[in-house]
């Protein structure tokens, strides 16, 4: 069996370089034009950002169009873009675009923004490093998520559907490659709906959800 | 007073000591010098005390150097700091000569840690020319700006960018306080140091002895602004919104702030805020001498809600303070204010004494919401507004210079 190496990163936000939006008509315009490292950000590297509770959603794009356009409308569909429902960022930014201009026919003035209150278009970096820990075996999976950090989390199941196999978290990839049959754990991995969780709410899922076959498995041995 | 870094283990949790102690090790060896101009006073120096130390201990070999300058130097360097935050500054071609060659006459001592170093980084405008004179140098160069340049004097800006946009990369303290440049720029916000004695957890005896000595009444309810006398900290809106407070709730007010004699503005301001204050006996108008960390400490934990008004701001690092004591935030809905209070959660953003007034009569009638707001408030500090955080952010930085060749996620 190959071993699991824990990885763990932090990330870095800077400047995109492309001016802040002031109205929906500049968003439309840097939305189809930006790095896709930017819709990246916008997008998936929320959960790293500060939130409370339960925001109303989960990309940078719908928060700044309800709080700051003040166009619900426009804030619902925005938020229920699912980024990792999207096989390339073309493909997200497709589906953007697609929203706003249906909103900006839909308009009679472009909503518009208090100044202070732009949408910056940033990017980060993300710098990933070797905890030196390892998983040895995939009953050990949910006791090791269990201590991970955030910056964990993100990585292996997050910022990991980038990555090739695009889409998959790399604990199921790591169970595709090991010896028995752990579909069960991969089902539960699978079963969690990563886009409105926070990072620690993810941890918990797939604690329990990893336990839970577990628990399953020792009281049959037991009867 | 400087700390190790595992004295922060227990207020930043054991996984974000870990995961810097891996980041470090990564780095270990490396060699980082810091330049600013001052050793003490101000904040780039509070923040070097600490952050040099630590950098050390994770084994990241990390020196800081000061420039010496001469009265006119420090003369043109200030009002080259006040031109950058939007002050008109006749400053002439003999001044940018001053600045110039008080950077030259340090080279002797700075240009070989400089030049073999692998980071420099440069802290704010007064070291920025080291740069071009060292035309050996083999590292690469970060400008750091703890100012809000963001709408800087043209004319000084125009004469400091060629000596800034040589650099590898810049970091700013907020996306609004950016320049374009030609080369990456990074957002480090900044961050408190949750050991010092503004900020560490002090004896319920001492709070005690605070109270008795500013003679405020322990059962009512205290709001408490700490901030210099400057017009932009709205100082006379907070009593008006106190006023309206008062005229339902028997709540007290103190507005604290440092002594302002030398300071013609600060001594009008003072005067129209004793003018508003009038005789009320509950308000308390307190001038404290530089030193006081301790007293604004006490007076935020004795508050029951802080204030920071501000109609303008850079980035009021006194709502994280407020925020880490576990007390909910009513602030200016403006500069740095905007990151630090999380609307609804950790405060309310507020844009008029009125709205100041109404947030303030909502807590003080919800004491349970109070609390669990300060809870988030002290929570969102532990994440995102401790140094542990900044020291992460900068080491981060590090790597991907010296490693990332522009790429989105490098290993490391």
């Amino acid at each position: 069996m190959s071993e699991f190496e824990i990885k763990d990163c932090s990330l870095l936000i800077r400047m995109s370089g492309l001016p802040a939006a002031v109205n929906l008509r500049e968003l439309r315009d840097r939305v189809s034009i930006c790095n896709p490292d930017v819709l990246y950000h916008h997008f998936c590297e929320t959960p790293l950002a500060p939130s409370f509770d339960y925001p109303d959603y989960r990309n940078d794009f719908a928060v700044w169009a309800k709080w700051r356009l003040g166009d619900e409308i426009l804030a619902e569909r925005l938020g229920m873009i699912d980024p990792y429902l999207f096989p390339s960022m073309e493909e997200l930014r497709a589906a953007a675009l697609e929203i706003i201009d249906d909103r900006l026919g839909e308009v009679t003035m472009i909503p518009w923004a208090r100044p202070g209150h732009e949408f910056y278009f940033m990017q980060a970096i993300t710098v990933a490093f070797d905890t030196g820990e390892r998983i040895r075996h995939p009953d050990e999976l949910h006791a090791a998520i269990d201590r991970m950090t955030n910056g964990s989390i993100y990585f292996h199941v997050l910022e990991a559907r980038r990555r090739e196999p695009v889409g998959q978290d790399d604990f199921s990839s790591w169970l595709d490659g090991q010896e028995g049959n752990w579909h069960h754990y991969q089902t539960a991995i699978r079963a969690i709906d990563v886009t409105f969780h926070s990072l620690s709410e993810i941890r918990r899922e797939l604690v329990e959800g990893l336990s839970k076959p577990r628990t399953k498995k020792t009281r049959g041995r037991k009867q | 007073m400087s700390h190790s870094l595992e004295a922060y283990t227990d207020i930043a949790g054991l996984p974000a000591i870990r995961q810097m102690q891996r980041l470090g090790e990564r780095l270990r060896g490396l060699r980082v010098v810091h330049v600013n101009s001052t050793s003490e006073g101000g904040g780039v120096a509070e923040i070097l005390a600490w952050m040099v130390p630590l950098m050390q201990e994770l084994g990241i070999d990390t020196a800081w150097k000061v420039i010496r300058g001469t009265p006119a130097f420090f003369g043109v360097t200030k009002s080259i700091h006040n031109g950058l935050q939007g002050k008109i500054v006749p400053l002439t071609k003999k001044d940018w000569g001053v600045y110039y060659d008080v950077n030259v006459s340090n080279l002797s001592e700075l240009r070989e840690p400089l030049e073999g170093a692998d980071v420099v980084v440069i802290h704010d405008p007064q070291p920025a020319p080291l740069l071009e004179l060292c035309p050996k140098r083999k590292g690469k160069w970060i400008w750091r700006a703890h100012i809000d340049i963001s709408r800087p004097d043209r004319a000084v800006w125009k004469s400091l960018r060629p000596y800034v946009e040589k650099y590898d990369a810049s970091i700013f303290s907020m996306r609004e306080f950016a320049q374009p440049l030609p080369h990456p720029q990074f957002i480090i916000a900044p961050s408190i140091d949750p050991l010092s004695d503004k900020n560490i957890t002090l004896d319920p005896a001492e709070l005690e002895k605070e109270r008795a000595r500013f003679g405020l009444d322990p059962h009512r309810p205290l709001l408490v602004q700490i901030s210099r006398f400057d017009r932009f900290k709205d100082p006379v809106g907070v009593i008006q919104a106190y006023q309206l407070v008062r005229k339902v709730l028997p709540v007290q007010l103190v507005l604290a702030g440092g002594e302002a004699t030398d300071d013609p503005e600060g001594k009008e301001i003072l005067e129209e805020v004793m003018g508003a204050a009038g005789d009320d006996p509950d308000i308390h108008v307190l001038l404290l001498p530089p030193d006081s960390h301790r007293t604004i400490n006490a007076l935020q934990r004795m508050a029951d809600i802080i204030i920071q008004k501000s109609t303008r701001e850079g980035f009021g690092l006194t709502v994280t303070e407020g925020l880490w004591k576990g007390k909910p935030v009513i602030g200016g809905d403006v500069g740095g204010i905007k990151l630090q209070i999380a609307n609804h959660y950790t405060g309310y953003l507020v844009n008029t004494p009125e709205g100041a007034a109404h947030r303030i009569r909502f807590l003080l009638h919800h004491q349970e919401q109070m609390q669990a707001m300060g809870k988030k408030a002290r929570e969102f500090v532990r994440e995102n507004f401790l140094l542990t955080r900044q020291l992460r952010e900068y080491l981060t930085l590090f790597a991907w210079l010296l490693r990332g060749e522009g790429k989105h996620t490098i290993m490391v």
